[in-house]
């Protein structure tokens, strides 16, 4: 009897649904340390280089109801999320978290977190807000170091020169197969499809690089041609795929992912690490050459100009918005956004997101009315 | 209560110095928006002139416009999430209507960080609403408040940064003697605020919070002006013979409390009036004690300004618990409220620890209550009166059995 090939998808899904009980199976097999970071902008490199395994926390879909006695219900469903993690124990695994200061939430996550659970080393990314200025360059890479020598001293391993430049290279290689299965969806998303491409990039920020990297070589990579002719291009701005069920609508739909700047999506993987000379100093380059994230400063004139130049060359044909109730920096971007939008007859859509709240069915509702606005199908 | 006269003068200050504002353009003065944080001394001696949006919708709160601005805010896309002052100010843009005639268009905006990262988004909106230029002051968060030089070294080159584009607009070099001339005025409101803060020290207390709200308009945009240090000299007088006379703020003084986050501008009145009806005085607040550690020296401001911008306004929770407990011996305090302020998440998201902790060092009860700073819409004055009310009752029932 012939024996029936494994479907490759399925190891991504499962990562991608359930890190933690993988990642425990990882610990315990390979005794390695496990560092959570919470999204967005960890230098995975660095955790990695010193022996440690990077893990995204993100706190999209997690229903809440511990972490309403710890913080004000008004507060982004990423940050409440990831507090509701540990204090139900799913975070215990971890030898150390790094939280990234992005946002007034994710510096008062870092202090909340400091005296709810003293058990777990947190050491606070003081990432500049300032893009593209020397000074912020400068500030970042003496940061890195600060961060580098804390992870040291939870895993023992120091980063050294080799180390890091060996998980630059890994990382590197990672990226460049991601980007190849990112145009795959874009051009054979009958197979390729959202969901399942978005599960793979989900799933890098929750598995060792390594191995990871050879589960992707199991992939669909000889499928050819083009079958996207017939769907809506649509380009989405946002912190995270919440809910997580958004790409299996996209898919459900006829809508192909044309772009996006969410940070587990195409934007972690747009920008190379230079795998030579200051590596450090490589490190912050690639940080402050990505899509800029909400919380980060650029000329906020340039800001809108160049949202509107990533979507143009995208080739999408509109635009969604997935903005996580709460979070201020989306919100106080998106009206100007969706007026530069509008003035050049690109349609858009606001997606408010939350666990708190949010149906599934409403926004596959708003979504297919966009796809028949997109699609020019109209009753 | 017997209002407090010199308190009189802040009408005229208010509407002279937005009258001036308006005139400014005229006058050839460069409009520079900025926040309460940044070295308004500096665009003084520039003879430039400073405006505060968050002044601007402070006001709007006071003088109940802020629901018909907010809402005009939220028409343009700005969801009712959103801190209610931007709000409120945004909305301004698009109704035309606001107390002080509105704000003049800027030439510059400036913005330093370390208060939170809304007020820069904020900012972003009017430097595409006006098409001006932006300069934001960014401050790394010092994890704990520990040492950081390299964040230190980033900063003092951004305020470096800042006079060469401040010189660029304003066209002219900065004036050394005339900033140290600013610097010096700008120490002595500072110092005669601390006075008149510590005053509340005092049993029973000559003012409350809800005054040194009223009082704060000078010395968050007129630091370094003769204006905010003959007002300020005025109202330590008369405090100093109000305490020398033992005259109180609220008649039979008998909680003494504390007021946490921002005032809730609208019901500032009623607030006062209902406390002071129950013989409840709040006596100090983090946020008015924020103004007293502004002073910089003449020899190197820009190195003070970096360790100010840090250390002193990055609060983190260790040192608001430390400053509190501090603030809870010095002010003999009964009790603490903790306004939950929808609009001000980075002062409000850790308000259940900050309580816990602060009970637990102290033994001093505190109450958590819903509110906003502006938008009257997030809360019910009605649940407010009755937890406040509940929350006196624990505090006799407390001191009869202690």
């Amino acid at each position: 009897m012939a024996r029936t090939k494994p479907d490759p998808w399925v190891p991504f899904f499962e990562i991608a649904q359930d890190p933690w009980s993988k990642i425990k199976e990882i610990k315990a097999k390979t005794g390695k340390k496990i560092i959570g970071h919470v999204l967005p902008d960890a230098p995975e490199e660095l955790i990695y280089a010193a022996g440690a395994i990077p893990v995204a926390v993100a706190g999209a879909g997690i229903p809440i109801s511990l972490a309403q006695s710890q913080i004000p219900s008004y507060s982004c469903s990423h940050g409440m999320g990831a507090l509701e993690l540990k204090l139900k124990g799913t975070l215990d695994i971890l030898d150390g978290i790094i939280i990234p200061y992005v946002c007034d939430t994710t510096r008062n996550l870092y202090h909340l977190w400091r005296r709810l659970f003293p058990d777990v080393p947190c050491e606070f990314l003081r990432l500049p807000k300032k893009l593209g200025d020397p000074g912020a360059s400068h500030y970042l890479k003496e940061e890195y170091l600060r961060i580098s020598k804390w992870l040291s001293f939870i895993t023992g391993q120091n980063v050294t020169e080799d180390n890091l430049s060996s998980s630059i290279s890994t990382y590197n290689e990672s990226r460049d197969q991601l980007k190849s299965a990112y145009l795959k969806m874009k051009t054979s998303p009958a197979v390729w499809s959202a969901n399942r491409v978005i599960a793979v990039f989900e799933s890098v920020f929750r598995f060792p690089r390594d191995e990871h990297l050879s589960l992707m070589r199991s992939l669909p990579w000889d499928v050819a041609g083009t079958d996207n002719t017939s769907r809506s291009k649509i380009y989405v701005r946002g912190k995270v795929w919440d809910p997580p069920e958004i790409t299996g609508l996209f898919d459900e739909l006829g809508l192909t992912l044309a772009g996006d700047e969410i940070v587990t999506g195409f934007r972690s993987v747009e920008v190379n690490t230079q795998a030579c000379g200051d590596l450090f100093g490589s490190l912050v380059d690639r940080h402050m050459s990505m899509t800029p994230y909400t919380g980060y400063y650029v000329d906020p004139r340039k800001l809108v100009e160049d949202f509107l130049a990533r979507v143009r060359s995208s080739g999408a044909q509109g635009v969604v918005f997935l903005n996580p109730k709460f979070c201020e920096a989306a919100a106080f971007d998106t009206p100007d956004f969706v007026n530069a939008l509008k003035k050049n007859n690109i349609p858009c859509l606001v997606l408010e997101t939350s666990s708190r709240g949010t149906s599934t069915s409403q926004i596959k509702l708003r979504l297919e009315a966009f796809g028949e606005i997109l699609s020019g199908d109209l009753p | 209560m017997e209002p407090i006269k010199a308190l009189k003068e802040i009408k005229k200050i208010t509407l002279d110095y937005f009258t001036s504002a308006h005139m400014a353009p005229h006058n050839n003065k460069p409009v520079v928006y900025c926040n309460v944080f940044t070295p308004v001394e500096l665009i003084y001696a520039m003879d430039m002139f400073p405006v505060y949006p968050e002044n601007h919708a402070a006001i709007i709160g006071a003088r109940k416009m802020a629901i018909e601005l907010s809402s005009a805010a939220e028409g343009m896309g700005y969801v009712m999430d959103l801190c209610s002052y931007a709000r409120c100010d945004i909305g301004w843009t698009k109704a035309g209507v606001s107390p002080t005639w509105g704000l003049p268009k800027p030439d510059l905006i400036l913005v330093i960080n370390c208060q939170c990262g809304t007020l820069t988004k904020w900012f972003e909106v009017l430097s595409r609403t006006y098409n001006a230029p932006m300069v934001l002051i960014d401050v790394p968060h010092s994890g704990n408040g520990e040492k950081d030089s390299a964040a230190e070294a980033y900063v003092r080159g951004q305020l470096d940064d800042l006079v060469k584009t401040l010189e660029k607009v304003a066209g002219k070099s900065l004036d050394e003697s005339k900033f140290k001339e600013v610097i010096r005025l700008s120490r002595q409101a500072s110092e005669l605020w601390t006075r008149m803060l510590v005053m509340g020290e005092e049993v029973p207390s000559p003012m409350t919070v809800f005054d040194q709200f009223i009082s704060m308009f000078p010395i968050v945009s007129q630091r370094g002006t003769e204006i905010a240090v003959q007002f300020y000299g005025n109202l330590v007088r008369e405090l100093e013979d109000r305490v020398s006379q033992k005259k109180p703020a609220v008649p039979n003084e008998r909680f003494r409390l504390f007021w946490d986050n921002l005032p809730i501008w609208p019901e500032l009145g009623k607030l006062s009036s209902f406390l002071a009806d129950r013989g409840a005085a709040v006596v100090t607040s983090i946020y008015t004690w924020a103004w007293s550690q502004l002073a910089v020296n003449e020899q190197d401001p820009l190195s003070d300004w970096t360790r100010q911008y840090l250390y002193t306004f990055n609060l983190n929770l260790d040192y608001r618990i430390e400053k509190y407990v501090e603030l809870a011996e010095l002010y003999k305090l009964d009790g603490f409220l903790f306004p939950s302020n929808r609009s001000c998440k980075w002062i409000s998201q850790d308000v259940l620890a900050l309580r816990d902790a602060i009970t637990e060092r102290t033994g001093i009860p505190g109450v958590i209550f819903e509110a906003d700073q502006n938008d009257p819409r997030l809360y019910s004055f009605e649940n407010l009166e009755k937890q406040i009310e509940n929350f006196l009752e624990l505090l006799v029932a407390k001191n009869h059995k202690a």
